[in-house]
């Protein structure tokens, strides 16, 4: 290999003309325009993500505890929103049914409508995960003491389930993370299609390219340190294996 | 009371998600196009849609008195957003193609473009041992040059490898690293990339030059005429000229 071909050379190469590397003004010329990229994905992904929490928590109660056609409804939906990738996903919706419905959504909106319903059916098996990991007898108790099932399940299950599920559901936060950058097949302007922007006008791929690989990186080490932060301030003490081997 | 809270999150969100639909009243048309083809469409230094394509379809709207909102889109979709109406017209160096032709409808040609074989600086290459040797060729998607050599490689029994790229650029970087013999593209954005890169245009490979022009929905007759009349002016106006010399001029 010869050394002008080395990656660290090639980023940091000047030339005659001036003394700076081409590649590092065009990186902070650029960076603003990136830093949008990641306040649109990162809003993308934190709609998609709530959007799965609200509706994948009630698929899992619905599939843990549900009637009968409400457990197969959920089934199908999870059958089929983990089946199909969600770059098809994206062009059935966007071009199919929400044009179908005459439903006059922007892109960006359906981005979060289509990733929020894909990991609302991956979320919906990490919730019933969690509950179906507590002791069956819990709810029985509860049942003696005269609660309702709603009221067991909205005070007891949920609380300690949703407990549980915050590191798969780190988990899920990252996955969603990086899938966002599909949603630039939809034209909506995130990190990865303002990259291949930049890197079209000033030829300086790799260097923008390891940019945007850092914005990513950034973006999924807040959210999981928030999500262990937040893990650790609901632990309810006595309950959770930390500090058991001291 | 968390009830209520949660109540008025949710339709807040909803509102959210609805309020940003555009309102209707507003004679507003979206130009899609593709920011990775300098300099016809890209985006500038502060990030805004820039290129010969838009200062051209800014000063035809501004005559013509509508408004318009320059969209950047993939180029493989950009067809399936026209006709599902995400898009009005695209604007974008498109080739008038009788295959494109079936699907939307082109304003007048506004500009000839000549296909070529953007190669390294040193390579020893000619276009001829290209198309017969065996060589990697790369283009981009969705294109009418990659259609072309696709169709024409079995008729004239050439049996070069195509390799598809999402972008004219990346197959011009995919040059420089070697990895392909030579990159088919349109010769604007060809001497785009030579100004910013150590590549040579080996020539035209035989493909008929083609024309640019502007794409409008098959029913949408109103605008199609707009841009049709707007581009009459711009060619008769000294702007037109500037436009080259701004953009075009090697």
């Amino acid at each position: 290999m010869k050394w002008g071909r080395l990656p660290v050379f090639l980023l940091l190469k000047g030339n005659a003309r001036s003394p700076m590397p081409e590649s590092l003004t065009v990186l902070i010329e650029a960076l603003p325009y990136l830093l949008q990229g990641a306040m649109v994905t990162a809003a993308a992904v934190v709609g998609a993500m709530g959007l799965g929490l609200i509706v994948g928590v009630h698929m899992a109660v619905g599939q843990v505890y549900g009637k009968p056609y409400i457990r197969r409804f959920v089934n199908v939906y999870v059958w089929f929103f983990r089946g199909v990738p969600i770059l098809v996903l994206l062009f059935l919706f966007y071009f199919g049914l929400f044009s179908l419905l005459d439903l006059n959504l922007s892109a960006f909106t359906s981005v979060i409508l289509v990733l929020g319903m894909t990991t609302a059916a991956y979320q919906s098996q990490i919730f019933r995960g969690a509950m179906e990991s507590l002791p069956q007898g819990q709810l029985k108790a509860a049942r003696a003491l005269g609660m309702s099932d709603f009221k067991a399940i909205t005070t007891i299950i949920l609380p300690q389930a949703l407990r549980l599920s915050i590191p798969g559901w780190s988990n899920e936060y990252a996955i969603i993370l990086k899938d966002s950058a599909l949603a630039f097949v939809l034209g909506t302007p995130e990190i990865m299609a303002r990259t291949h922007f930049v890197a079209s006008r000033t030829y300086q791929h790799l260097t923008l390219y390891v940019a945007a690989g850092v914005l990513y990186f950034i973006l999924t080490w807040l959210g999981v340190k928030g999500l262990r932060k937040l893990e650790q301030r609901v632990r309810i003490p006595g309950y959770s294996h930390a500090g058991w081997t001291k | 009371m968390k009830k209520v809270l949660c109540i008025v999150a949710v339709f807040s969100l909803l509102g959210l998600v609805f309020g940003g639909m555009p309102a209707a009243a507003e004679k507003e048309y979206i130009n899609g196009i593709d920011a990775n083809f300098p300099p016809f469409a890209f985006v500038d230094k502060s990030g805004k849609a820039s290129g010969f394509d838009i200062d051209a379809v800014d000063w035809i709207a501004k005559e013509m008195g509508f408004k318009v909102k320059h969209q950047p889109m993939d180029w493989d979709g950009i067809i399936p957003n026209l006709v599902a109406k995400k898009i009005d017209f695209i604007a974008s160096g498109m080739s008038i193609t009788a295959e494109r032709a079936k699907k939307v409808n082109f304003t007048i040609p506004y500009w000839e473009i000549k296909q070529v074989f953007v190669a390294k600086k040193d390579s020893k290459y000619s276009v001829q041992y290209i198309l017969t040797e065996k060589m990697t060729l790369g283009v981009q998607r969705g294109t009418s040059e990659a259609e072309w050599l696709k169709d024409n490689a079995p008729k004239k029994g050439w049996n070069f490898i195509l390799k598809y790229y999402d972008s004219a650029p990346m197959a011009v970087e995919d040059v420089v690293n070697g990895r392909i013999a030579a990159a088919a593209m349109d010769d604007a954005p060809a001497e785009d990339a030579v100004k910013k890169k150590p590549v040579k245009i080996l020539g035209t490979f035989g493909m008929k030059e083609e024309n640019f022009g502007y794409a409008v929905r098959k029913e949408d007759t109103e605008l199609l005429n707009n841009l049709n009349e707007g581009l009459k002016k711009l060619m008769a106006s000294p702007y037109w000229q500037e436009l080259i010399n701004k953009y075009l001029k090697k």
